[in-house]
């Protein structure tokens, strides 16, 4: 622990700790525009000059590639190092545009701030100024590239840490060019770091351009809804709508940065169709008579037929606030039909998480210093971005990657794979932690059998499963395993990819409730007569949605609290409006069970684009904002249970008479959360025999996640429009042979949801016997739950 | 003593207003007759156009930042040749306070104050003036400053142009 003097002030810091950090410890800022901590230091920007006065090295040097060491004595404002700052900045700004009026960095720009800090207000070179061609980088990336001032950020956040190969440095001095070789759209999918990474107006977001500045942008700390990771994230919005996100910096999960898909998929919450306010049977109503119109409704039913008459549907998407308070409701009429994931695969997947992982749980954080990752039936990219990126940290360091998968899993990094059917994933997991791989094939036992060497070489091995394909055998397998393969040196460690933002919270919620094929059962016998569904959407989320629309139709009465345009939305009798996760507080746990909270952007109400039509805001002035009813979902819950509509009560109360929420108490925004106590908080759930297809039609469909742009909240993200796919199939180039179909082909898909006219890819990677087709909203594709199979017809497709 | 004193303070005050009955009168009979403000009197806050007839504003938001009263508001948006401007300003003239500060921050000089005064009216609303209302012909009191002319990003002289810069680099090319 090296002890150094800075500025007169003495600090002692970590070994190899650079003096650049050592001086912020002491909230010494030192002005740097290539330093980075996720990046590293490369001391190409020339800012961060300080005097080393005393000491092993002296003299003036980059304080941030310098290790700090035993008595050393540093002045950050020795006359010398300030005056080579002050130049610094002043060459930085010969080739400068001074557009900062029409730039959207101003406000945030680093390069500003140095200017001023560097105190360069006259402009003393005469000379004409270098200038560029800009490229198109996609919908995400606008380009600038005469406000370059070359410190390398993008590159090393889009290449070293993103792993992108599109996009990079080319020229000379002064015509040193960042971008692509040929213009196009930025291929990786974590393309919007370069935005945040930028300390000046090169890359600015375009679904953002020119929509606010800074000052004006109302931000928080908030945490992504877009999959179960839990990343940290700045919403910002304005006029009545969220207009962008950044990066928020949690060193357990996602670190400094975030996915496309969590960056721009905010705009659900500024959906035109998003419904906000309250109906009965199809007529609006003030939100008062809503609620005492679900009360009455619901007492009766439950009069006439019995507690369990009334199911409760929570959701993954809730706070964990209003997914308890459900519970509450639920029981205040004594029902025991209570689920919180309409996919039955994750549901158990969740639980059996929760029950079972104990001390094996990993955050992303730990991930990154893993030494061995294994995943089994997890596809990061689709089903929780960072993890990708997590992992690719992981491999820079050394780390060896192995992905199970019948998918062809991409990642941002170099990983073998080994392709094998979904069915057979908890066998394998169940061998391996066995040591026994005597269930697989001569061939196959080749392909495992030095897996099981790696585990036990490996320092630090964790194990990912995905929700979908693994589902709750699949989870219980894979925790099991690790415990078989831990030793008494070192424990190997389990990450699974759920549903939702919550969809642990809502697992510890659950407990050994039933699971929502018994709930459609029920529905279909009439002993359930009315459904609550909580942001949740069962018509579209269930593995069968044919079953779950034919069930769902008997329902007497269906109420449903949402925020998005869902089917339920559309279809419910009594329909509450709530608020998005930007607009309140609340909080979600996270894939390893960490409890995080995050605090209202924006106030909801319609955006004045859209009460103004794109013009001016209305010269009229309303007593109330126009569509401002969505109220919070806890709150909402809290009003119909008749209790105090406090978060910090509601907390309290959660904290209070549940032993692992005590955590509730103390939670705040803007760290990195609490994991919750390991303990096994549940017993282990009944898992239920997903359908199966029986390939009695020509080709077996597996249903996947899709990329970015495919799910459900980022679906109603216009800025990720561009990013969704049209409908395809991935088929192994054998069984393509096999139908005589080509890469580039169009095919007809049949299955029995309907026709669909796809497009075929594909991969080598992924395994033989399968036709793989990613649930895309509003194609035929839609009904695919990920991880269901399904039969079904491919044909090729003669152009008529 | 003190009675001098009295007797003094109350006949000056009518020495004094004896006076002015021979003097020529400050007031002027408003609004029959009207004053001419000096040029640089702030008053009703107008945007103005560029040498060439194009709009001076590029909606940078930094008037409405300035404003100490919050009576300035406007949404930026992007031209088909990538010039910025104000898709609609809005100044609230019943909260405008005529400070200035928002034509001191501006950096294109498109918004400016002007000498007339006379904006009073009974309808609130009448008092909120939109881009319309706003704009005038004109350059105002710079006569020769465009904003794009001088920063370089290529709106108006395109990628290059303008007189302080080199045309855009390649990037590719080998030569040294």
């Amino acid at each position: 622990m090296p002890k150094l003097t800075i500025d007169n002030l003495e600090v002692t810091v970590p070994e190899g700790t650079n003096v650049l950090e050592a001086a912020r410890i002491l909230d010494i800022v030192i002005p740097h525009f290539c330093y980075h901590e996720a990046l590293g230091a490369v001391g190409s920007c020339r800012l961060c000059a300080m005097m080393f006065l005393e000491g092993p090295v002296k003299g003036v040097q980059m304080s941030c590639m310098i290790k700090a060491q035993d008595g050393m004595v540093v002045s950050s404002t020795d006359p010398t190092a300030v005056e080579l700052r002050e130049h610094v900045i002043e060459w930085a700004m010969t080739n400068h545009p001074h557009d900062c009026p029409v730039c959207d960095e101003g406000g945030e720009c680093q390069l500003q701030e140095m200017t001023v800090a560097g105190g360069h207000g006259n402009r003393r070179y005469r000379g004409k100024k270098a200038t560029f061609t800009n490229q198109d980088l996609g919908p995400f990336v606008q380009q600038e590239m005469n406000r370059c001032i070359t410190c390398y950020r993008c590159v090393r956040t889009y290449r070293d840490y993103c792993g992108g190969t599109d996009y990079g440095v080319l020229g000379s001095r002064n015509r040193i060019f960042y971008g692509r070789f040929q213009e196009g759209k930025l291929e990786s999918p974590f393309s919007g770091n370069i935005i945040d990474a930028c300390p000046t107006g090169v890359l600015t977001s375009k679904p953002f351009r020119y929509k606010t500045r800074l000052w004006d942008l109302q931000e928080a700390p908030s945490i992504c809804p877009h999959c179960s990771l839990g990343c940290a994230i700045v919403p910002g919005g304005r006029y009545r709508e969220v207009q962008r996100v950044r990066a928020g910096i949690n060193r357990e999960t996602n670190g400094f940065f975030i996915c496309d898909r969590g960056r721009f998929g905010y705009d659900h919450v500024n959906h035109p169709e998003r419904p906000r306010e309250p109906r009965i049977d199809g007529q609006q109503a003030t939100l008062e008579a809503a609620l005492a119109a679900a009360r009455e409704r619901l007492a009766a039913l439950v009069e006439a037929h019995g507690p369990d008459s009334v199911a409760f549907l929570g959701s993954s998407r809730a706070s964990l606030e209003a997914n308890a308070l459900l519970r509450d409701w639920a029981s205040a009429y004594g029902s025991t039909q209570l689920v919180y994931e309409a996919h039955q695969g994750r549901d158990y997947a969740a639980r059996t998480l929760a029950a079972q992982v104990g001390g094996h749980a990993r955050s992303l954080g730990d991930l990154r210093q893993s030494d061995l990752i294994l995943l089994f039936g997890a596809d990061p990219l689709a089903e929780g971005p960072m993890l990708a990126l997590a992992i690719r940290q992981a491999v820079r360091d050394g780390a060896k990657v192995v992905t199970i998968d019948p998918r062809p899993v991409v990642l941002p990094c170099a990983a073998r794979h080994l392709p094998l059917m979904p069915g057979r994933l908890p066998v394998l997991l169940a061998a391996l932690g066995q040591g026994d791989l005597s269930a697989f094939d001569a061939e196959e036992r080749a392909l495992f059998a030095p897996l099981l060497d790696q585990i036990k070489a490996a320092r630090r091995p964790v194990l990912v499963g995905g929700a979908d394909l693994l589902g709750g055998k699949g989870v219980a397998a894979l925790c099991s395993a690790a415990s078989a393969l831990s030793t008494t040196e070192r424990a190997v460690g389990v990450m699974a990819l759920l549903g939702g933002p919550n969809s642990y919270g809502g697992a510890l919620l659950a407990g050994d409730g039933p699971g929502f094929d018994t709930l459609l059962d029920a529905i279909q016998e009439r002993t359930v007569r009315a459904l609550v569904c909580l942001e949740s959407d069962p018509f579209c989320e269930a593995m069968d949605p044919a079953r779950a629309q034919a069930a769902l139709g008997h329902l007497e009465m269906l109420v449903c609290i949402d925020a998005t345009p869902s089917l339920a939305a559309q279809r419910a009798d009594i329909f509450l409006p709530v608020r998005a996760n930007v607009e309140m507080a609340g909080s979600y746990i996270n894939n390893e069970g960490r409890l995080q909270e995050f605090l209202p952007v924006i106030a909801p109400g319609l955006p004045i684009k859209e009460t103004g039509a794109g013009n001016h805001p209305p010269r009229e002035f309303f007593q109330t904002t126009p569509g401002s009813a969505p109220v919070a979902d806890w709150w909402l819950l809290a009003k119909l249970l008749e209790r105090a509509a406090d978060l910090a009560a509601l907390r309290r109360t959660m904290a209070k008479y549940d032993e692992r929420f005590s955590m509730l108490s103390v939670l705040a925004a803007e760290t990195s959360g609490l994991r919750l106590p390991v303990k096994v908080v549940l017993p282990p759930v009944a898992d239920r025999e997903l359908p199966h297809a029986d390939g009695s039609d020509n080709q077996v469909l597996l249903a996947t996640t899709g990329p970015l742009g495919s799910h459900w909240l980022a679906h109603l993200s216009s800025p990720l429009a561009a990013t969704e796919p049209r409908p395809y199939v991935c088929l192994h180039p054998e069984s393509a042979a096999a139908l005589g179909l080509a890469p580039g082909d169009r095919a007809r898909l049949t299955t029995r949801f309907g026709h669909c006219h796809v497009e075929v890819r594909l991969s080598a990677q992924m395994v033989n016997g399968l036709v793989l087709a990613p649930q895309l909203w509003d194609t035929a594709l839609e009904g695919l739950a990920p991880g269901s199979m399904h039969d079904c017809r491919l044909e090729k497709e003669t152009k008529a | 003593m003190n009675l001098w004193r009295d007797i003094k303070g109350t006949l000056q005050p009518f020495w004094i207003t004896l006076g002015y009955l021979f003097k020529k009168p400050v007031t002027i009979q408003y609004p029959e007759e009207k004053r001419t403000p000096p040029p640089r009197y702030r008053a009703r806050i107008v945007l103005t156009r560029n040498p060439d007839g194009s709009e001076r504003c590029v909606a940078c938001q930094l008037c409405s930042a300035a404003c100490p009263v919050n009576c300035i508001s406007m949404q930026a948006a992007e031209d088909a040749d990538g010039r910025r401007y104000a898709a609609w300003f809005r100044i609230n003239f019943s909260r405008c306070i005529f400070c200035g500060l928002c034509t001191e921050a501006c950096p294109t000089m498109a918004i400016q104050t002007t000498p007339d005064y006379e904006i009073c009216n009974r309808d609130v609303l009448k008092l909120v003036h939109e881009k319309d209302d706003l704009l005038v012909d004109g350059c105002g009191k710079d006569t020769e400053y465009n904003f794009y002319e001088h920063s370089g990003i290529g709106v108006v002289n395109g990628r290059g142009g303008n007189e302080d810069e080199y045309g855009p680099v390649d990037p590719k090319s080998l030569m040294p």
